[in-house]
């Protein structure tokens, strides 16, 4: 399986673009905890790219690739700003850090997805899930 | 998402419903500043039928967790699924939200 998709810089569609995509993904049968957690992590790397990427320009894109390899599903979303310095994300599990109202949708992207990795200076994410399937 | 109140042993219990997500949470933001203009100082959110969270929604409660602080409030929540519980517990929020198992053990506490 390989999806390929421009997503306009709106928020507001997110939800519906991932119901879309839910449903192409379906035949792989991935387990709803499993997809409660993909889903979250595209979400969260959407809103990124949007908000801080594209600065919400409703005339730039996002790029999402979904590709599955066996029992991987690996999502790249792609915007088109300057990046960012993602080797210095504050842990927002940290006490003094834990009433701040930003700064949580890197960290749980890390934590919910199996492999993260940023490319052309933090413009590029690619999500990888091992994923099972639904008994 | 909907937004349902109602009140227990002098607790507002607000029952939401659906979704809480970057679309979302603003509707959520008007209902708890209609509970802070009402000058509510017990509330406990149940999240019984609450069947996603992102980090909007996270951040739209630690608002109102410090406004309901300042004003002297309290703030717990219920009845969460196993989903919507791990965000909490990834994040480490559960250490800074009251979250019990179910609504009478919250009410029981507030």
């Amino acid at each position: 399986m390989n999806i390929s998709e421009k997503v306009p810089s709106r928020l507001e569609i997110i939800p519906e673009f991932i119901s879309s995509l839910a449903e192409k993904i379906k035949p792989l049968g991935i387990s709803s905890e499993q997809f409660f957690n993909i889903r979250l992590s595209l979400e969260e790397a959407l809103v990124n790219a949007i908000k801080y990427g594209n600065k919400m320009d409703p005339q730039l894109f996002v790029d999402v690739v979904v590709e599955s390899q066996g029992d991987k599903l690996i999502i790249i979303v792609k915007d088109k700003g300057q990046g960012f310095d993602f080797d210095n994300v504050l842990d927002p599990t940290k006490v003094e850090n834990l009433e701040k109202t930003s700064g949580r949708g890197i960290f749980l992207i890390k934590n919910l997805m199996d492999e993260v990795e940023f490319s052309d200076g933090g413009s590029q994410i690619k999500m990888v899930k091992v994923f099972n399937k639904d008994e | 998402m909907n937004v349902k109140e109602e009140r227990a042993n002098g607790v507002l219990v607000c029952i939401l419903e659906g979704e809480v997500n970057i679309n979302t949470s603003p509707e959520l933001r008007k209902a708890f500043d209609e509970i802070i203009r009402n000058k509510e100082s017990k509330v406990l959110v149940d999240f019984s039928s609450v069947s996603y969270i992102d980090s909007s929604g996270l951040a739209t409660l630690i608002e109102m967790l410090q406004r309901l602080k300042r004003a002297g409030g309290r703030l717990c929540f219920s009845n969460m699924s196993q989903k919507v519980k791990n965000v909490f517990e990834i994040t480490k929020l559960d250490k800074l939200f009251e979250i019990f198992e179910s609504r009478q053990e919250a009410l029981q506490s507030l």
